[in-house]
């Protein structure tokens, strides 16, 4: 084991955790194996048999919903002779049956059948598919902790994890949210922890996205994080456990600013939430909007979009995202919502591609830096921006302007704690 | 591609239409977006589907999925000249073949959804296209993207026009790199 605590400071944290390949496999193991991870949405699995494959880490799992409706995350592996059982990305069965030899596994991951049993003195039950250790679901969003170890989710979510899942799934009328029908995978040239960095740095903006402020300046980063130093009110804010926001809902001038709309562009929508919720609340939720942050380590609530850090290799890795669709709003409201995802997330959008050539361009500059460099001061990376303006707020959560490192520091806090155990 | 008698198109226009393709493919290999956006129609829509052109585009998430108001934010980003993943544009090469064209007007055009009936004046075409491109920007990996072109052509003031493009990938259901030059 590396000693993280000389590779992340306070206010630094050295070049090497970007590349190095023991590092990425110590992380594989302190933070995906031993620690909560989100995997998927309920209702992507709504109806039983219905499966996705996701990674946890690196390891291949499939979530699926079985006959008594129950949620599994089983690794995508046979208990035999390791062959993957799903190779498409979602589908639905009765079974898992194995190309090779035909063992046949339930929903559950139970051993229902092999060929030839004759030749086989385990018991079934000594065969079924590994499983993660524990399956925890808050309002639809399902995570998975693959060692059993973590306790429960809700300490790992505390109240910044659970405030940002309530603010988006409170903005639906029945609720909970649904998903966009599709994932799309950007694939970067980078370290999977840029991504936690950059999805929530309120400092990049008028530089890596000049190009999107300036082609299209009507968006409501205009009044939310761009405008100077303090030209905003919006806050960087760590709540703590590597959960971390830019909290926008301060810079906001008007109702449905979030959406880039207005009520009556909406009425469908506002009288939905207004039903559901009463006046005043929805009042409150339509100025405020959904969250923009990260649920340590892999989820990132980006607005109106979901995304999934996958790392890959310690210089590759994949952002999934979809949109998020609302319940109990017309299908024009959810189709707005898949074009603003368009427009924001993934290879061909306005926004995130500029995030992922920068993220490229830090693998690039950093890659020939090893550990042994940290103690030669060659190759440590800055992040002290605002530190000594930071406050602890009444509520508990470490806040700052928008543009300070407060969020990326909240993460590389966790970060330490959790490599370090 | 089959298609009725009323459907075929003669050799001047084919020669025609493979002109217009083959000069559409030097503008984006070359990055001259102004020149490029000049091909198109009012009505233009350029999309890159997640997976294979089938249904209503405004049904899904799609990797681009531009309408005319959004293709020119497209272009006018890139001619910020601080579109990051694009600055310095990709050095780029494509090869388009097999290219098929008939009239439209079976409404089976490959640009789903619309299915009008452009008269004698509109061509679908279908091409096979492979993009070589270098990605200088950052990782300096050679990256190759295989997919089915179908344009949608149209006679405007008696020049051809492009009023749809439509790229299906290969890989279209996994994970893409940057795909901000014109594809």
């Amino acid at each position: 084991m590396h000693a993280y605590h000389e590779l992340v400071g306070a206010d630094q944290v050295h070049g090497s955790l970007y590349g190095d390949p023991g590092v990425f496999a110590e992380e594989m193991r302190q933070i995906f194996t031993r620690g909560w991870v989100f995997v998927g949405h309920e209702s992507e699995v709504a109806e039983p048999g219905q499966w996705v494959t996701r990674r946890i880490g690196r390891e291949p799992m499939i979530l699926v919903r079985d006959r008594s409706e129950a949620l599994n995350v089983l690794a995508n592996r046979c208990s035999h002779r390791g062959t993957a059982l799903c190779w498409e990305h979602r589908g639905r069965d009765s079974s898992f049956q194995c190309t090779y030899h035909a063992w046949n596994f339930g929903l559950d991951g139970a051993l229902r059948a092999v060929p030839y049993p004759a030749g086989f003195e385990k018991d079934h039950a000594e065969l079924g598919l590994d499983r993660a250790g524990q399956v925890e679901s808050y309002r639809g969003f399902v995570f998975a902790n693959l060692d059993g170890s973590a306790g429960p989710l809700s300490g790992h979510l505390g109240v910044g994890g659970t405030d940002m899942i309530d603010r988006l799934c409170d903005l639906s009328p029945s609720d909970s949210i649904t998903l966009g029908p599709n994932w799309l995978g950007h694939a970067v040239g980078s370290n999977w922890k840029m991504w936690p960095e950059s999805d929530n740095d309120g400092y990049h903006l008028n530089w890596v996205h000049a190009s999107m402020v300036s082609s299209a300046p009507d968006t409501y980063y205009q009044e939310t994080v761009l405008g100077g130093e303090t030209g905003n009110q919006s806050l960087a804010v760590d709540w703590g456990e590597g959960h971390v926001e830019l909290d926008f809902r301060p810079s906001y001038r008007r109702e449905l600013a979030w959406l880039g709309a207005s009520r009556d562009k909406v009425p469908g929508y506002c009288a939905a939430l207004e039903q559901a919720r009463g006046v005043e609340a929805a009042g409150r939720l339509l100025w405020d909007g959904p969250p923009h942050g990260l649920i340590f380590p892999n989820l990132f609530l980006g607005e109106l979009n979901i995304a999934i850090i996958e790392p890959v290799a310690p210089d590759r890795m994949v952002q999934w995202h979809t949109a998020v669709q609302l319940e109990g709003v017309d299908e024009s409201f959810n189709r707005r919502l898949l074009r603003q995802s368009e427009a924001a997330m993934g290879p061909g959008a306005f926004i995130v591609p500029d995030d992922a050539v920068t993220a490229e361009r830090m693998q690039l500059a950093m890659s020939g830096l090893g550990v042994h460099d940290a103690g030669v001061r060659r190759g440590w990376v800055d992040m002290s921006r605002g530190l000594g303006r930071e406050e602890r707020r009444a509520d508990g959560r470490r806040a700052a302007l928008i543009s300070d490192e407060t969020t990326n520091r909240g993460f590389w806090r966790q970060y330490r704690t959790v490599m370090a155990r | 591609m089959s298609g009725g008698p009323t459907q075929q198109v003669g050799e001047a226009e084919r020669r025609e239409i493979e002109a217009f393709v083959f000069h559409e493919a030097r503008l984006a290999d070359t990055s001259q977006y102004g020149e490029w956006e000049a091909l198109v129609t009012e009505d233009m829509h350029y999309w890159v589907p997640a997976g294979p052109a089938l249904g209503d585009p405004a049904a899904g998430l799609s990797y681009i999925n531009d309408n005319r108001a959004r293709l020119a934010t497209r272009i006018r980003q890139l001619q910020t000249g601080k579109r990051h993943s694009q600055t310095p544009a990709s050095p780029m090469c494509r090869a388009v073949t097999n290219v098929e064209a008939r009239r439209a007007g079976d409404g089976s055009g490959g640009d789903g959804g619309d299915g009008g009936d452009g008269g004698g004046d509109e061509y679908v075409v279908t091409a096979t296209q492979v993009v070589y491109e270098l990605a200088v920007q950052s990782t300096a990996r050679l990256q190759l993207w295989p997919g089915r072109v179908t344009y949608r052509l149209r006679r405007v003031d008696g020049m051809l026009r492009m009023a749809a493009k439509t790229v299906e990938l290969v890989t279209a259901s996994e994970p893409q790199p940057n795909l901000t030059f014109l594809l």
